[in-house]
């Protein structure tokens, strides 16, 4: 490893002036200093139209904004949400959905329930593979029923701690980009982690 | 022209304070003023850190527009360029936490040099393009304060305010990056 | 010993099968060249008082996913490796006897997440004789945010003393990140939900809809 004399770094911290830098000392300073020029070059893009578009955009309420996300294909809002942190989604979705007081599946006590939901325009099938199916396919299937390439599906899982991954048309196995939780499978990829709390009835 | 509108009485340029003011006053427009400020070393810092510039151009602009919706919280707005970076510097992580194996790497991004200009430039881009791949080794906390040490030219007490760390650990972090850097820089020479 | 070493030997190796159990449930799951392996990795792990569930587990997921055979008796092999770590630290804290394999797994998972072994120690050594998982994976997502450890662990600490436990953990975490996600320095966060325990807000209930059309696993489908 480079070993870099704390003068050296005085000096670079601006403690110290770079007049008594031995030769292999001034080497190095150079070379930093010409690694930090060119990161220097700024980048020719902008972002000012795109975010001005944001800000002069009248807000809208809660509802407004979830049927609006519910029918942009580019926005990209709501992820996959453990149950115990769906936050802004649930308070949206609870808002903006007639509360369906339909049956649904009695649960236990030690049992709740887990929210999938991905953005995979275009995906033919998409389903959830994880440690709650033995890392079987085919168990949870998500569902784009308006086809606006967002898949979703809800499942009654035990609480606790849960491993799992999207598969896409059967073949591309994605870790979930949203979900905030992550451990290696030690293949070389990651598994999205979600812990899911009882739903006392 | 964007924030043309904020200049005082005495055209001077105004202060982050009294833009952040004007903004929280209803002058949605005066944000312009911000984002011409502080944008292109939002997007320098951005684009080191991630390593692809389409991906910082959407972090540098999702946390601007973040800054503008809680601009009300910016406690200290004389601070306004830390709380800024912090903003987009936490962008950056959660891209960097979410990146699929799949994402373009800055060895598969288009070349930065345009074939038309001079042999000085390409030669340019070539340093430039061993550098970059020398601070994609570091780790991203290393590649962090290097770039806000020496390239956005920040104090330690800066940093402090951006990242949240105290400064004895941000220079050795420092410290570290830079003979990390040399070392990395070894490999392409 | 190097790790491929030790894939090539278990791989080569005409280990009795006596685990059937297993095996049973790994033939057509996991490629034939691996399941001998990882027969011996199981009858090891279990001769050691390890759990074996989470190595089967693994074993399912890299026939799943479509993995080499040699790499999926590593990654099986390094499993059980981390289940030992995890045993060792809950013993050096004072566990006696922890035979509880959630525990034992939930630490394991910790330490995966690259939690260090000394901050799983000071956290079990808090919560003494009770599941520390939420707490590691609590200080983990904190960890993950770019908090620093040692404050992470001291948050999770004054949770706990605080009346805090279980689930309830990645609740305070959860607050400290929707801070840093609004603009809050780390110290703010780590400072205002500090100053918010015991009464850091829950999360919010599924929405009925979610409920409503919740759907059970297909049958053949759970674990066992």
């Amino acid at each position: 490893m480079t070993h870099i004399d704390p003068q050296l770094h005085r000096v670079l911290d601006g403690e110290l002036p770079s007049d008594d830098l031995t030769p292999s000392q001034r080497e190095q300073f150079a070379a930093l200093q010409r690694a930090a020029r060119l990161l220097a070059d700024a980048p020719a893009a902008s972002v000012a139209a795109r975010v001005m578009t944001e800000v002069r955009r009248p807000r809208q309420s809660l509802g407004q904004r979830f049927a609006q996300w519910l029918t942009e294909r580019h926005t990209v809002t709501i992820a996959v949400r453990p149950v115990w942190s769906l936050a802004l989604a649930a308070a949206l979705g609870a808002i903006a959905v007639i509360p369906a007081r339909g049956p649904g599946p009695v649960l236990g006590e030690q049992e709740g329930i887990a929210q999938f939901v991905g953005r995979f325009p275009g995906a033919k099938s998409v389903e959830v593979v994880g440690s709650f199916t033995d890392w079987r396919p085919g168990a949870v299937v998500l569902r784009d029923d308006d086809h606006d390439g967002i898949w979703r599906a809800s499942v009654v899982l035990p609480v606790g701690e849960h491993e799992y991954m999207f598969v896409v048309d059967g073949e591309r196995w994605i870790t979930d980009p949203l979900a905030g939780r992550y451990v290696d499978d030690g293949f070389g990829r990651q598994n999205a982690l979600i812990f899911v709390r009882p739903l006392a009835r | 022209m964007i924030g043309a509108g904020v200049l005082s009485a005495t055209d001077r340029e105004p202060t982050d304070g009294e833009v952040v003011a004007q903004v929280l006053a209803g002058d949605a427009e005066a944000f312009g003023v911000v984002i011409r400020r502080y944008e292109a070393g939002l997007l320098r810092y951005a684009t080191r850190m991630l390593g692809h510039p389409d991906a910082a151009a959407d972090a540098v602009a999702e946390g601007l527009v973040r800054a503008y919706r809680h601009l009300a919280t910016c406690r200290d707005p004389s601070r306004l360029k830390s709380w800024l970076y912090r903003i987009v510097g936490n962008r950056c992580r959660s891209h960097l936490a979410r990146r699929s194996t799949s994402d373009l790497s800055l060895d598969d991004a288009p070349p930065i040099a345009d074939p038309q200009d001079s042999e000085a430039a390409t030669e340019r881009a070539e340093q430039l393009a061993q550098v970059e791949r020398a601070l994609e080794t570091l780790s991203p906390e290393k590649r962090e304060a290097f770039l806000l040490k020496h390239v956005e030219g920040m104090s330690y007490e800066e940093m402090a305010q951006v990242t949240g760390e105290r400064i004895p650990t941000l220079k050795m972090r420092v410290h570290r990056a830079r003979a990390a850097l040399l070392e990395a820089l070894k490999e392409y020479e | 010993m190097t790790a491929g070493r030790l894939v090539a030997c278990l791989l080569a190796a005409a280990s009795p099968l006596v685990a059937q159990g297993s095996f049973a449930r790994l033939a057509g799951r996991v490629p034939a060249p691996a399941l001998r392996a990882i027969d011996s990795i199981l009858v090891a792990a279990r001769r050691e008082g390890l759990p074996t569930e989470p190595l089967i587990e693994k074993a399912f997921e890299g026939g799943a996913k479509g993995v080499a055979p040699d790499k999926i008796v590593l990654a099986v092999g390094t499993s059980a490796d981390q289940l030992r770590s995890a045993r060792a630290l809950l013993r050096e804290a004072g566990e006696t006897q922890p035979t509880d394999p959630a525990e034992v797994t939930a630490v394991a998972a910790a330490l995966s997440r690259g939690l260090s072994p000394e901050l799983v120690g000071q956290l079990t050594a808090v919560l003494p004789g009770e599941p520390t998982g939420p707490a590691l994976h609590a200080v983990a997502d904190l960890v993950g945010h770019r908090f620093a450890e040692d404050s992470s662990v001291d948050l999770i600490v004054a949770a706990a003393q605080a009346g805090l436990r279980g689930l309830r953990f990645l609740d305070v975490a959860a607050a400290a990140v929707q801070d840093l996600q609004r603009g809050q320095s780390h110290a703010a966060a780590l400072a205002h939900v500090h100053s918010l325990l015991p009464n850091v807000p829950p999360p919010p209930r599924p929405a009925p809809a979610a409920v409503s059309r919740a759907r059970r696993l297909q049958p053949g489908s759970e674990r066992p």
